[in-house]
């Protein structure tokens, strides 16, 4: 199977899908789910593959080359498989709305053009892919209107810079080495002078870090993530911002190799130290923002910039065992925060967009689908053993500790406590708590969105019981960056300083639970009370009148509220605001009268003849 | 001497002198004048300038014109045909400039009511 | 072989002939504009293949260069005509149905020279006939522009007119100069003659020269005029001011400073005029609310990343700008087209009135939407090749100060991006208020919209199309020996 075939077949789908939204649209939906399905299926069987064609030799007299690798085909599978379950996702979230044909090109054609990016074996056809997907993300995340537009315009701002900035990177590999194929780069690329290589870094860094949200970069995210349609959060936060992580990858171990990019630069001041502490400052701060927020998708947008600094602290030491981890936490943050998107658009569809934490509650028994769905996210999110991103952050810790950088791993830690009460939060103000009134008549969400949520909450069970199945994948991306391979088994990893064995941890859960339900079957038996009678100890209360999960952790937020606040979003928008006066400014030179026009002229003239007199150019 | 050295000079560049002093005061008008009368005369003088400028690039003194009547006629004494060709042609362009210029001062007046440049200002920025 | 003079000639003609042909009959006359340059575009592309082994040097009246006027169609001058007259035949198709109102006679006559004029500056070879062309070009647009009558369209026109005037008599006074100098006219054999003259005495008619093209050229601060008179003018004239005229003032400065100076040493000077060019067109439009003044702003930023390109002067270089050229020739004369009927539907120039358009007039708004991210340089559009290529020249010079003035590129390519993506939001991504009545632009706005869109496509997916073409221009362009040699033999 080649790999022009498969983005014919994404590119073909998404353009297909808008031309039976335009002939017949009931024939839309499954032809988008088929052909979406039918690209993860086709995905999977290119398995283990490596091939490298060019497909295209009309630009510029550079032969575009697509090529499939172990780490192209490890993120091919999870953007295919992710992009599948969010059109199934989409299906009925998206039914009603006006323009669904639009959002079905938008949506199929950002998948097709992240499998372009992956695929790509050159730097154009990388670049171009890259900005296919910036755009129609662009398109996507104003489709909502309102403050959608705004978030659209930072988003689309940032993305161009960054695209700038990787286009002034790839252009000036091209003027020193006249090519643009990676893999010939990547022995050339080496070495080159280490002034060079941090140059490239910090271009390359810029795109890929404002895509990955590192901090200070990550402005666009939380609210490009809450003010998207949250059908496609689920590309939006599973894949798309992590090709960043993908960017990262091929610039700093494919292209310019460990050996050269792990302690470039002088003194402390080493580029992966730098970019690990960037990791963890976004994990340290974001987390604590996330805990502010109460809105629920600006709260899980917070929480994705957190987890991408866990993936850089994991890449940023070039060893294997971070190196999986890193790579590791992608799938599996990918994997959680699609159910949690998910879930909350469940709870969005069912309640009229409603997404605002202090408005929702006790819907668990009203909607246990995507309760499940949230809480086997949070317990990925978090880290709970035998969920997915325990496995991940076990190896990310390990390696912090290993590399003898605790603070780091403090940092980390951090993290994940800060993490825990946010995820709390998140689920409890959800699902658990009391039940406002309106919503005592809320039905389950529609199979379309059910199918996606159960298929991803195995997909976190079995990742964390069976942690093997993915690492052995990630494993063989290790090895062919040239690190040594990992001793990976089924159920976990060993190494010399401790070995993880999630079989072990199975049986003693599992034994734990048979225990504990023993004891509670042998106690007596449990009386069920109306809620109101634990809250208000038995005292009448107006019903509806109060909500408390109102000013939750109240202590904790006057504590930090202060020192959390996104003051680099601030100053972008001041930014804005400061490059608008001085546009403003400028504009006035053109005053409208004839004799400045005419001073302009002669003055133009004067300034010709005074270079010449001054400098003697000619 | 050194008066009759001016002298000398003057005569042999009073063209270019009185063709650059034109175009110094056409530019001036069209810089200080806010009438758009008077900013279409400095242009028609800076126009002026410009061709008095031509014709004496090709000037010669005490010239013949540029007409070969004999069969033995010297090349050397005759006036440069070319500048006087361009002349033509600029000139012809200079009048359809000022034609549509007051044209459209015409009708600009129509529209404002005044021909003060400092108020017809409505297109800016 | 066929004569390029007909280039000229038939559009010249044409024009003459126009008012004979209104007395037989007032509906035909606005076809004419469309054969002419039907048969201009058909003529340009057969002569492509020849110019590219051989530039072909017309004699007017028989006299050898440097007697007489001659033509020179080399691959720049045949490339340009080539673009005139496409950009000529979609603007007049355009103009079928766009021109109802007023003297329409008079419109296409005016748009007939024009557009001879365009073609004549860019296929002659004599300087002085450069300038006369160049006031063809010139006045047709001064009266073009006030062509609506109406307040802004007199007062642009004026303005127009006056700044347009200064600039026409400094290039006459350096033309002038030159010929005091050297005894010739003729641009080859002046470029053969300025490498054994002083450098002052060269200067002043050099500086002249570059001013009074400047000002058509739109090179900052010499644009005050440009705004203004885009946004004035009736939208098809607009498309071909922002899309050829601006274009044929750099192609004479360009050729000035290139093939007659070869002033090597201006470049640096030129490249820093490009980027603040750049920079302030770009800012000024962002500032914009009104459509087509953003849009015009937008032309003052391509042209300084036009000058910028070109004064880096390499071969890349002059590839990527005259590519850049022709992209913005597609993409600017696609914006100013569809922004005329959105005009017209939503009768106001704001952007905010351009609401809910998405709806009402679906194609024209795509149509926006393309012309414009290929403007900002997105792929598969056309703008990202050029783009691509000029930053490419500019790094492979490996100086850090090329370097940094690329950055100042981008960054104004930042600016535009966000004033071209706010326009796209408030088309697709804001209710209509009012009216939401779907009515798209008539069948002649659409056809030259679609073939607009149909090139920016081809090109941007298939750049080699024209980049044999843009290569050799190039070349002729760089090397000023050849040029001489060619037409001097």
């Amino acid at each position: 199977m080649s790999l022009e075939l498969l983005l014919i077949v994404a590119f073909g789908g998404a353009l297909l899908s808008y031309l039976f939204g335009k002939i017949c649209p009931q024939i839309r939906d499954p032809f988008a789910v088929i052909s979406s399905v039918a690209l993860a299926v086709m995905m999977a069987f290119l398995y283990g593959k490596t091939m490298e064609s060019p497909f295209y030799f009309g630009f510029l007299g550079l032969p575009l080359i697509l090529r499939t690798n172990m780490l192209a085909w490890f993120f091919a599978m999870a953007i295919s498989i992710l992009g599948a379950l969010s059109v199934i996702f989409s299906w009925d979230y998206v039914k009603d709305r006006e323009r669904t044909d639009f959002y079905y090109l938008m949506l199929l054609l950002a998948n097709a053009s992240m499998l372009g990016i992956v695929f790509a074996g050159d730097f154009v056809s990388f670049f171009v892919f890259w900005e296919i997907m910036s755009w129609s993300t662009f398109l996507l995340i104003s489709y909502n209107r309102g403050r959608a537009l705004g978030a659209g315009m930072k988003y689309i701002i940032m993305s161009i810079v960054g695209s700038v900035s990787m286009l002034i990177g790839m252009l000036s590999l091209y003027a020193i080495y006249g090519t643009l194929h990676i893999a010939t780069l990547s022995k050339l690329v080496p070495s080159a002078s280490s002034g060079y290589l941090l140059f490239l870094f910090i271009l390359f860094g810029i795109a890929f870090a404002i895509k990955n949200a590192l901090m200070p970069l990550h402005t666009w995210l939380p609210d490009a993530y809450a003010e998207s349609p949250t059908s496609f959060n689920g590309v939006l936060s599973g894949m798309l911002t992590r090709m960043g992580m993908y960017g990262f990858l091929l610039i700093i171990y494919v292209i310019v190799g460990a050996a050269r990019a792990l302690n470039l630069g002088p003194g402390i001041f080493k580029f992966n130290y730098i970019l690990a502490w960037l990791g963890a400052i976004t994990i340290v701060v974001s987390t604590f923002i996330a805990l502010l927020q109460n809105d629920a998708k600006q709260l899980l947008g917070w929480s994705a910039i957190g987890q991408g600094g866990y993936m850089i602290l994991g890449i940023a030491f070039g060893t294997s065992l971070g190196l999986a981890g890193g790579i590791f936490h992608t799938l599996n943050h990918a994997v959680y925060i699609v159910l949690l998107f998910m879930s909350v658009g469940a709870v969005q569809y069912r309640t009229g967009g409603q997404r605002d934490l202090d408005s929702l509650g006790g819907l668990i028994k009203r909607m246990p689908v995507s309760f499940i769905g949230a809480l086997l996210g949070i317990s990925g999110l978090i880290g709970i053993p035998l969920t997915n991103g325990f496995v991940s952050k076990w190896l990310i810790y390990k390696t912090l500790i290993l590399e003898g950088h605790p603070f780091l791993a403090f940092a980390a830690l951090i993290g994940t406590w800060g993490c825990i009460l946010y995820c709390y939060k998140f689920v409890h103000h959800i699902f658990l708590g009391q039940l406002p009134e309106k919503y005592k008549m809320v039905a389950r969400a529609p199979f379309s969105m059910q199918l996606p949520m159960i298929i991803l909450s195995l997909v976190i069970l079995l990742f964390g019981i069976l942690p093997g199945i993915p690492l052995k994948v990630i494993n063989t991306i290790g090895t062919s960056f040239g690190f040594q391979s990992l001793n990976v088994t089924t159920w976990g990893i060993a190494s010399e300083t401790g070995t993880l064995n999630t079989i072990n941890i199975f049986a003693a859960v599992v034994a734990a639970c048979v225990i504990v339900w023993l004891i509670f079957k042998a106690g007596p038996k449990a009386v069920p009370v109306a809620q109101e009678d634990t809250y208000a100890a038995g005292a009448a209360i107006p019903k509806d009148r109060y909500h408390y999960t109102v000013d939750f952790y109240n202590p904790l937020y006057r504590m930090i509220s202060p020192y959390f606040k996104d003051f680099i979003g601030g100053f972008c928008i001041k930014l804005a605001g400061w490059t608008q006066n001085v546009c403003h400014g400028i504009r006035q030179m053109y005053t409208g009268y004839i004799g400045h026009y005419v001073m302009y002229i002669v003055l133009f003239l004067a300034l010709l003849i005074f270079v010449q007199l001054k400098w003697s150019l000619w | 001497m050194g008066i009759s050295n001016a002298f000398d000079f003057l005569q042999n560049h009073v063209y270019y002198i009185g063709s650059f002093g034109l175009i110094f005061i056409g530019l001036f008008i069209m810089l200080v004048k806010h009438n758009l009368i008077k900013v279409i005369i400095g242009l028609s003088i800076l126009e002026t300038g410009v061709n008095l400028f031509l014709v004496s690039v090709g000037y010669i003194s005490k010239g013949t014109a540029p007409i070969f009547s004999k069969s033995a006629m010297e090349a050397a004494p005759m006036v440069d045909p070319v500048p006087q060709a361009l002349v033509l042609t600029a000139i012809v362009i200079g009048v359809a400039v000022l034609a549509l210029a007051l044209s459209l001062a015409i009708r600009l007046y129509h529209h404002y009511g005044v021909l003060d440049l400092r108020r017809i200002k409505e297109l800016r920025w | 072989m066929v004569n390029p003079v007909l280039l000229i000639a038939v559009p010249l003609g044409l024009a003459f002939a126009l008012p004979l042909f209104g007395l037989i009959s007032k509906r035909i006359v606005k076809y004419i504009p469309v054969v002419a340059f039907i048969f201009n575009f058909a003529l340009a592309l057969r002569l492509i293949p020849d110019v590219l082994k051989q530039a072909i040097v017309v004699e007017i009246g028989g006299f050898p260069p440097p007697f007489g006027i001659n033509l020179v169609a080399g691959p720049v001058g045949v490339l340009f005509s080539a673009l005139i007259a496409l950009a000529g035949l979609l603007v007049a198709v355009y103009a079928l149905a766009y021109i109802t109102e007023g003297p329409k006679e008079k419109y296409h006559m005016l748009y007939l020279l024009l557009l001879a004029g365009a073609t004549g500056v860019v296929l002659t070879g004599d300087i002085f006939n450069l300038f006369v062309f160049f006031e063809i070009l010139c006045i047709s647009s001064y009266a073009l522009v006030a062509y609506i009558g109406d307040r802004a369209g007199i007062e642009s026109a004026i303005k127009y007119l006056i700044q347009g005037a200064v600039g026409s008599s400094f290039l006459l006074i350096g033309i002038g100069l030159l010929y005091g100098l050297f005894g010739t006219l003729n641009m080859a054999d002046l470029a053969q003659q300025i490498e054994s003259a002083s450098s002052i005495s060269v200067f002043v008619p050099m500086v002249l020269i570059i001013t009074g093209l400047g000002v058509e050229a739109a090179i900052f601060p010499l644009n005050a005029w440009l705004p203004d008179a885009h946004s004035s003018a009736p939208s098809s004239i607009s498309a071909i001011l922002s899309g050829i005229a601006i274009e044929v003032g750099l192609y004479a400065v360009v050729r000035v400073l290139f093939t007659i100076f070869g002033a090597t040493n201006m470049f640096m000077f030129f490249a820093f005029l490009g980027v603040l060019t750049l920079l302030i067109g770009e800012m000024c439009a962002f500032a914009q609310n009104n459509i087509k003044r953003m849009l015009a702003y937008s032309s003052i930023g391509q042209m300084g990343l036009i000058v910028f390109a070109m004064a880096i002067a390499t071969s890349y270089a002059l590839t990527g700008g005259l590519f850049q050229l022709v992209s913005h020739t597609l993409g600017k004369g696609l914006l100013f087209l569809t922004a005329g009927y959105m005009i017209y539907r939503s009768g106001s120039m704001e952007i905010s009135a351009f609401e809910g358009m998405g709806k009402r007039m679906p194609l024209t708004s795509l149509a926006f939407t393309i012309g414009a991210f290929s403007l900002v340089g997105l792929p598969p559009f056309v703008g990202f090749p050029s783009k691509f290529l000029i930053v490419r020249a500019a790094l492979a010079k490996e100086e850090i100060l090329f370097t940094v003035l690329i950055g100042l590129v981008l960054l104004g390519t930042v600016i535009e991006g966000a004033y071209f993506f706010r326009v796209v939001q408030v088309l697709y991504f804001k209710k209509a208020n009012g009216n939401s009545e779907r009515k798209d632009a008539p069948v002649a706005g659409l056809i030259p919209m679609v073939v607009f869109v149909a090139f920016i496509l081809v090109m941007g997916i298939y750049p080699q199309l024209v980049i044999e073409v843009l290569n050799s221009a190039a070349s002729e362009l760089l090397h000023r020996m050849e040029y001489i040699r060619s037409v001097l033999g």
